[in-house]
């Protein structure tokens, strides 16, 4: 089923901590489908603002709509997959197989008084497929590697079926090789299953080619649409200040 | 064991141990894991005031014990949502100032004599009737929650934060675990003791989590180390007249040790 109504429909939001402005008048609308990137200096109010959707944080002034349903009164949170910025950062003592993981991301669909339904267990299995972890499933998350992990949160999120997947700098503690992987998992899963994709990145020459909007925030936020032409050095350079050069597109300095 | 089992002072200290082993192993699974341990002692030393109250005013204690854990639980929870205060420092203050306020209260009311040795450090003798019922009612509901909310009670120990964006009620049921942690404490004084009580709630989960297993498992494995530790250690008091609470946690600490050396690294 097609949304006509955006999925998020933030207007004018503002967030102050102890007087100081945190995120400035920030609007925007995210619709079925997209696949958009948040790029910002740290401490600019990228997770904040993701905190916020996600109603972890309650804006100072400002609207926020989801499914077009106010915040306080949308209660179907299994649509939204979310994947936090220490998603691999694991408890190595924590007694949780891969599968425990992702069976996680059933437990609010079901309810509290339904059973394990076959249905959760083929999206468990279907989710596990997915991100190739399915030989994992018997063995304790603590025991993987970050590109492993990171694959176990994203099966989690992806086991409620979810409209939008939300992730802040997923790739934290995260090799090279798997980082590309992701990148690759997280296309696919935009154009193939249709699944709208935010996410917090800093790697963003990499993902240039793959998203349809960039949201650059620092305090106030610049929306881009064509991230390829609009991320000029100079705007990068203005958005981080003089340490931008390291965070610009190597692909395509090795495309020119 | 027949023998031991044949008096009536054993088969109900019996009941209410295995049902208390039930209770602190399955609660303790997600106390360890909330990094709630030292919540549990705090506990522990507040039902302690509850039991002072009631020795010195001539109501059941182990009732009275129910009710004040149950307060300072929901006190902890207040301060700790409300004021930004270490968590640890609040654990702390509270549970010294519980230990004073007991002290005082059996001071003034010329209470200190054996029956308050047995509610500090347990005793088998001390079991009655009375107490095995009041332990099966209250352990029965709090074991049907702990039943009916183990896997977002797993969640939200996993992540706090993640749980709370899938939808599940993160405030609510934390509130129920410390209250029902609260009951199962001030239910356990009887037979292990206020001042041993979070050593049998913290130690057969941690004992099991060294085997590196799942969830289900470590439950199943913590679940195992609590009934055999309260099983053995009753019997112990039992043969050498010592108390039942000081036994318990002894028999537990061993097989944590054991289970630290087989899982060596």
């Amino acid at each position: 089923m097609k949304y006509e109504l955006p999925i998020f429909d933030v207007k004018h939001l503002n967030f102050l901590v102890r007087g100081q402005k945190i995120l400035s008048d920030i609007s925007f609308e995210i619709f079925e489908g997209e696949y958009i990137a948040i790029i910002g200096p740290n401490g600019g109010g990228k997770t904040t603002l993701i905190r916020m959707l996600l109603g972890l944080e309650t804006p100072t002034t400002g609207e926020i709509k989801i499914f077009g349903k106010k915040l306080r009164a949308f209660k179907e949170w299994y649509k939204i997959g979310y994947v936090p910025q220490r998603a691999t950062l694991v408890d190595e003592n924590f007694p949780a197989t891969v599968e425990d993981i992702v069976k996680m991301g059933r437990i609010a669909k079901r309810g509290i008084f339904a059973g394990v339904s076959s249905e959760d267990r083929e999206m468990v299995e279907d989710a596990m497929i997915k991100m190739d972890i399915i030989n994992l499933r018997e063995k304790m998350v603590g025991t993987l590697s970050g590109g492993q992990r990171q694959r176990v949160m994203i099966a989690r999120a992806l086991a409620s079926a979810p409209k939008i997947l939300i992730l802040d700098e997923p790739n934290t503690g995260v090799d090279m090789l798997s980082q590309q992987r992701f990148y690759t998992l997280l296309a696919k899963l935009n154009k193939e299953e249709n699944i709208t994709i935010l996410f917090i990145t800093h790697d963003v020459g990499v993902i240039a080619d793959d998203i349809g909007r960039l949201f650059t925030i620092n305090e106030k936020a610049i929306i881009c649409n064509d991230p390829k032409k609009t991320l000029s050095c100079e705007e990068v350079s203005d958005l981080y200040g003089i340490n931008a050069h390291a965070l610009y597109n190597h692909k395509h300095e090795h495309q020119q | 064991m027949s023998e031991m089992l044949s008096y009536d002072f054993m088969q109900r200290a019996f009941v209410a141990g295995l049902f208390i082993a039930i209770l602190a192993s399955m609660s303790g699974t997600f106390v360890v894991l909330r990094r709630y341990s030292l919540m549990s002692e705090t506990l522990a030393h507040s039902a302690l005031v509850g039991v002072a109250v009631g020795l010195v005013a001539g109501y059941n204690p182990l009732w009275m014990a129910v009710v004040v854990a149950i307060a300072s639980a929901w006190l902890i929870e207040y301060l700790r949502s409300t004021f930004s205060l270490y968590s640890d420092a609040i654990l702390a203050i509270m549970l010294s100032g519980s230990l004073a306020i007991a002290v005082i209260i059996v001071s003034l009311g010329g209470a200190f004599n054996n029956s308050l040795f047995s509610y500090l450090f347990g005793s088998i003798l001390s079991v009655t009737d009375e107490d095995v019922q009041t332990i099966v009612i209250f352990g029965t509901l709090s074991l049907l929650f702990l039943l009916l909310f183990a896997k977002e009670l797993y969640f939200i120990a996993y992540d706090e934060e993640v749980a709370r964006t899938s939808g599940i009620k993160v405030k609510f049921l934390n509130f129920l675990l410390v209250t029902v942690v609260a009951i199962i404490i001030a239910l356990s004084i009887r037979v292990v003791g206020s001042l041993l009580i979070g050593a049998l709630m913290v130690i057969p989960t941690v004992a099991a989590l060294q085997y590196r297993v799942g969830f289900r498992n470590t439950m199943l494995i913590s679940l195992f180390f609590a009934l055999f530790s309260v099983v053995f250690g009753m019997s112990l008091s039992y043969y050498y007249s010592l108390p039942s609470g000081a036994t318990i946690v002894l028999s537990i600490i061993v097989i944590f040790i054991i289970s630290l050396i087989i899982n060596k690294k």
